[in-house]
């Protein structure tokens, strides 16, 4: 089992997307380097997972991501949706061959790239010119980082990927704008509608077709509008065409979806969407991890972590970090069927993964994910809490403190510290971990645990989110560097690495999440003279379409809590 | 590009201003897909903030791209890409239609008329134009042998509207071809039969139509060949790769030798899988003979050898539309499973050959006995080109199949619209009691938008044409506006004709939607509801 295929569908499942696949990138470049760190070296990841070999018309080679990424028509900003490689001669493109009548050009203002986006351009020009000798005005590191942090506004603003001209997909002919597209149903609608939905079919096609052995799909879907629709579409015609394709996916949340609604009635109207989509969503996919706290600046990340909830181009680099973490063990090399690696260890493949969490036991297919960022050091004296008990969710509306005696684990550690400041050797980590669960007054009825040595590389255009006693190396500071007290966000010149833990959980920890959506659906759905089920009408559900995702909703309940004994409303 | 014509925060107006609203969005979507029509019209090349380039003349296109705002304008842009999806074509007919039926109508009610008495007078003028329309269109008798040289003319008066003459006239012959190749007796016609493929070339005029099918992809084995002769076609969906079971089975390897078993026997039943396509070809192959498979399902590198090596040529993942037609193309039939393999599910094609341009790959498959499903493969020197090129040949295809269905055409370049036009002011206008006449003048005003924009796109006068087309029509002579010279022209004589689903459905629409814009009582919020108007 090898290739990943990867959907971003949505804003913010973009902005994610974009740090993921930097990170990707920036380790491609790391393992090549032979100036680079030897963790980075190496690394036993097999990138051909996450990544397709290609070739332009010209016959020079390519790399570049497996993937299909959705937004709306005008969302890529400076960038092209045919990527940067497959460049038609602009000659040619710029004169029409097909008419010989009048031609009327429209053409809008060219957007403005900004110093990040210059630089790479410039960058990518003097390789290719090379010895010119004077490089032109040099942009410092300090200048890039400081305009990404005040003009970031398209996810591709901070983009170093190279993306193949199948990868963009831009939706159009909706004519709603962003404000209204803001419920399952209108997006349900929007792909049903002419030929966008069969055009994003083709575009699967074309990188599945190239698999020789599928391991599966992942998904990050941005659940909180009509994207879930869009997202609900392309799934189902993924079900009918690759029924047997595992499908792991991330309904993603930013901290802006959450502002409160102003009336009640728009307060109903987004607790049935949240409903409504997270019941077709979870009915689409063999694992579901919902992302995304309203705010991470007020959660306890920010122990460690400085950022602003209102910039998407923040929270979505801890989100993409996380999700890479969870995706490591999808991608280490087995190298033979005893050979041990003594960089990587705790490799399955996605169906593997889903089947460890969703198939054994109660068979619960909602995950909590949690997440350690910066994890600290092994042997650091200054936390005394082990890893395990640093890890919190990221996923919304969970309880603390649960007793699950039938949880299920699966833990990824990348890059911790050992002792004198080195990345802890795998036994290391594995003893420590095994005494921590020890220690542990709750344990999980089986947990698995997966190690990467190599840790989050953080690249030049990631975002200044870091607090102060964050260090180079993403060890934790006894004081907090003080000669930057002004400076109380450190990123990518002051952090070059991050040691993370990630954990993806089958727990009843997600039962408050799972009880306020079926809740919902029967107050404002399912009650007689409720008010919702206009809306529910005007969204293309019926009263019985309705009842499903009622029960939908309740079975994914009782799954978690058979005890709960919910009875029907109605009798 | 984006269009606003009013401020779209004005929350509720009061009726009057809320007509005007609706006016003056109807007249701004108008002015803006005028210059569109007809052959005459004007290009449009869209380039966005990253570069990228959209090409269209095509309205349905055209309004797809643009950011519209405006509740009304959306309201109208919808009808126009609903007249799309019902009829083919007839876009941007219905935009400056709905804007001059508004126009007229203001006129009407500044002098004093209530939006009352305008609509019906519409409602009436749009019975008469409809029951004009039968006795106007020109019956085209579908015997067995279509009239080929009707078919031309409809898609080639299309095509031009879209494409410089020597390219639409090349197209011509294939769309029309294209249809006939997947026409059968007494069935409606399915234009997904016809597979529309495309390829970056240099020359435009390499079009052309390949009788049998062009599969995007290729063989996925380097032993595979990639010319073979005298082919058995299988077309299967089954699945040929190793695959875990089902997820939530319950079950989790508790050891590694488990685990290896399971492997085992999974790919034991693959390999048993693949046997069974052999043992077929070795039955059904003689010397000279060879044999393709061509597979929704995947295919992976194991079963890719085994198949190598029994010297089969195997694809994998091909489209699910394209069972359908490799099954019409080549004959047999698509079987689900190894059980069903006999040798009369086979097909057979002459040629089948693999064309590689970079990482694209494409397979030809030719030379098929009775095909009756074909490709279009286009061949362009960009994207834009290409999906400038691909529309046209759509509504070209649609052109040819709405004259098949309709068993009729009706007589173009304006000439419908000032007959129409004519009949209603001379017989229906005097039939009607009451100011409902202004209404029915109102209308029979608004069908001369066509006619004038044709003018208008060729530089002509357009007073001077609309006077001495409705001079010919009034002495009994249907004509049509000479685009070069303006001087009237018999479109019978000169072989410009349009669809009669396309003229009925803008006759249809227009005027139902003018009629609610005009009754408004306060304005109409878009994204209301999505659905199609049905
Ligand atoms: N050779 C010609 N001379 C004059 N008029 C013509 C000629 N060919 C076509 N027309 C007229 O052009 C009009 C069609 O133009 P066009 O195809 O650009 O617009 P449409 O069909 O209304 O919308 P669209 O094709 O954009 O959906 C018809 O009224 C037709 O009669
Ligand atoms: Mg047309």
């Amino acid at each position: 089992m090898k290739e990943l295929v990867t959907f971003q569908v949505g804003s913010y499942a973009n902005f994610i997307g974009s740090h993921f696949w930097n990170f990707q990138d920036e380790l491609l470049g790391l393992f090549e380097d032979p100036q680079a760190d030897m963790v980075f070296k190496n690394q036993n990841l097999d990138m051909d997972v996450l990544y397709r070999t290609g070739e332009t018309q010209q016959g020079i080679p390519t790399y570049t991501p497996r993937l299909i990424s959705v937004d709306f028509q005008g969302s890529l900003g400076s960038m092209s949706s045919h990527g940067t490689l497959y460049n038609q001669s602009s000659s040619l493109s710029s004169s029409i061959t097909t008419w010989n009548g009048n031609v009327s050009t429209q053409a809008s203002e060219p957007y403005k790239k900004n110093l990040f986006l210059q630089r790479l351009y410039d960058e990518g020009k003097e390789k290719v010119a090379n010895a010119n000798g004077d490089s032109q005005s040099e942009i410092q590191d300090t200048d890039v980082v400081n305009s990404l942090e005040e003009s970031v506004e398209f996810w591709t603003d901070y983009s170093k990927v190279h993306y193949h001209p199948q990868s963009l997909f831009e939706l159009n002919g909706s004519w709603v704008n962003p404000q209204e597209f803001n419920n399952y149903g209108i997006g349900k609608n929007t792909l049903s509608e002419g030929l966008q939905g069969d055009e994003i079919n083709e575009r699967f096609r074309f990188f599945i077709e190239e698999c020789d052995h599928v391991q599966g799909i992942q998904f990050i879907i941005d659940d909180s509008g009509g994207f879930s629709g869009v997202g609900a579409s392309i799934l189902e015609n993924i079900a009918d065409d690759y029924t047997n394709v595992p499908v792991v996916l991330y309904s993603v949340r930013s901290p802006s979806s959450f502002i409160n609604p102003k009336t009640r009635k728009q307060n109903i109207y987004s607790n049935l969407h949240d409903a409504v989509s997270f019941s077709a969503l979870s009915s689409l996919c063999n694992l579901i991890i919902p992302v995304g706290l309203p705010s991470l600046n007020e959660s306890r990340f920010s122990q460690f972590l400085n950022l602003q909830d209102n910039k998407l181009y923040h929270s979505s680099g801890v989100y993409a970090s996380v999700i890479h973490s969870v995706s490591l063990p999808f991608r280490m090399k087995r190298i033979g069927p005893n050979g041990e690696s003594l960089y990587e260890c705790g490799a399955m493949d996605l169906y593997e993964g889903i089947q460890m969490l969703a198939g054994q036991g109660r068979q619960n297919y909602v995950a909590v994910l949690d997440a350690c960022i910066p994890a600290p050091s092994l042997v650091g004296r200054v936390f005394k809490q082990s890893l395990l008990e640093n890890l919190l969710p990221l996923t919304p509306e969970t309880a603390y403190d649960v007793e699950d005696l039938q949880a299920i684990e699966s833990v990824i550690v990348q890059g911790v510290l050992g002792s004198e400041e080195h990345e802890a050797t795998l036994s290391e980590v594995k003893e420590a971990m095994e005494t921590a669960y020890e220690k542990a007054t709750t344990r999980p009825r089986f947990s698995h645990l997966s190690v990467s040595r190599c840790p989050l590389p953080i690249l030049l255009p990631f975002p200044s989110i870091f607090g102060t006693r964050v260090g180079r190396r993403g060890e934790i500071l006894s004081n907090p560097v003080s000669e930057s007290e002004s400076m109380s966000r450190r990123g990518s010149i002051d952090v070059h690495s991050i040691p993370m833990a990630a954990r993806l959980r089958s727990s009843t920890a997600i039962l408050p999440f799972l009880e306020n959506r079926l809740g919902n659906i029967r107050k404002f759905g399912l009650e007689r003279g409720s008010i919702g089920a206009e809306v529910l009408r005007n969204w293309g559900f019926g009263r019985e379409e309705v009842e499903e995702i009622g029960e939908n909703l309740s079975k994914l309940v009782v799954t978690l809590d058979p005890h709960q004994g919910y009875s029907s409303d109605s009798d | 590009m984006s269009l606003r014509v009013l401020n779209p925060n004005a929350e509720v107006l009061n009726k009057s201003a809320a007509l005007h609203m609706n006016i003056n969005a109807a007249k701004g979507l108008q002015d803006v897909l005028k210059s569109n029509l007809g052959p005459k019209g004007t290009i449009k090349m869209l380039v966005g903030g990253a570069g990228d380039i959209k090409l269209t003349k095509d309205g349905n296109t055209l309004l797809k791209e643009m950011q519209i705002q405006n509740p009304t304008a959306i309201m109208i842009a919808r009808t126009a890409v609903a007249q799309d999806d019902i009829s083919g074509d007839g876009t941007t007919s219905t935009v400056i239609f709905i804007g001059e039926l508004m126009k007229q109508a203001e006129r009407c009610i500044d002098e004093g008329m209530h939006p009352r008495v305008v609509v019906d007078g519409f409602e009436i003028a749009k019975k008469a134009t409809l029951e004009f329309l039968e006795k106007f269109k020109t019956p085209v008798v579908m015997g067995d042998g279509p009239d080929r040289e009707m078919l031309k003319m409809v898609a080639r008066t299309t095509l031009r509207t879209k494409l410089y003459e020597s390219l639409a006239d090349q197209l011509t012959d294939i769309v029309v071809n294209a249809v006939l190749c997947i026409r059968k007796p007494e069935e409606p016609i399915d234009l997904f039969m016809v597979e529309i493929m495309h390829m970056r070339h240099k020359f435009d005029v390499d079009t052309r139509l390949v009788e049998g099918l062009v599969l995007d992809h290729g063989s996925r084995h380097p032993d595979m060949k990639r010319r073979a002769e005298n082919c058995h076609i299988l077309t299967c969906n089954v699945s040929l790769e190793y695959e875990k079971s089902e997820i939530n089975a319950g079950f989790f390897y508790s050891n590694a030798e488990q685990r290896e078993a399971m492997v085992v026997a999974e790919r034991r039943s693959v390999d048993e899988r693949v046997k069974k396509i052999i043992d077929l070809k070795n039955k059904v192959c003689g010397p000279d003979d060879n044999f393709v498979v061509i597979n929704q399902k995947g295919i992976d590198p194991p079963s890719l050898d085994l198949l190598a090596r029994a010297g089969i040529v195997a694809l994998r993942r091909a489209k699910r539309r394209n069972m359908e037609r490799l099954v019409l193309a080549c004959g047999g039939e698509a079987v689900n499973s190894v059980d069903d393999l006999a040798p009369d599910v086979l097909g057979w094609a002459g040629l089948v050959y693999e064309h590689v341009l970079g990482e694209e790959k494409y397979t030809f498959v030719e030379n098929v006995k009775h095909p009756n499903s074909c490709t279009i493969l286009i061949k362009g020197p960009n994207d834009h080109t290409i999906a400038q090129i691909k529309d046209a040949v759509r509504d070209g295809l649609r052109s040819v199949k709405n004259t098949i269905e309709d068993e009729a055409v009706v007589r173009g370049a304006g000439a419908f619209e000032v007959a129409a036009r004519q009949h209603l002011i001379n017989e229906v206008k005097k039939t009607v009691k009451g100011r409902a006449q202004l209404g029915v003048q109102a209308f029979a005003d608004a069908l001369l938008i066509v006619p004038k924009t044709l003018a208008e796109n060729s530089g002509l006068d357009t007073q001077d044409v609309i006077i001495s087309l409705t001079g010919e029509h009034d002495n009994g002579n249907v004509v049509g506006l000479n685009q070069h010279t303006g001087d009237p022209i018999d479109p019978q004589m000169e072989g410009i004709f349009d669809n009669y689903a396309v003229k009925r459905q803008i006759i249809n629409s227009a005027p139902v939607i003018a009629s609610q814009l005009l009754l408004v009582d306060e304005v109409i919020r878009a994204g209301r509801n999505m659905r199609k108007p049905t």
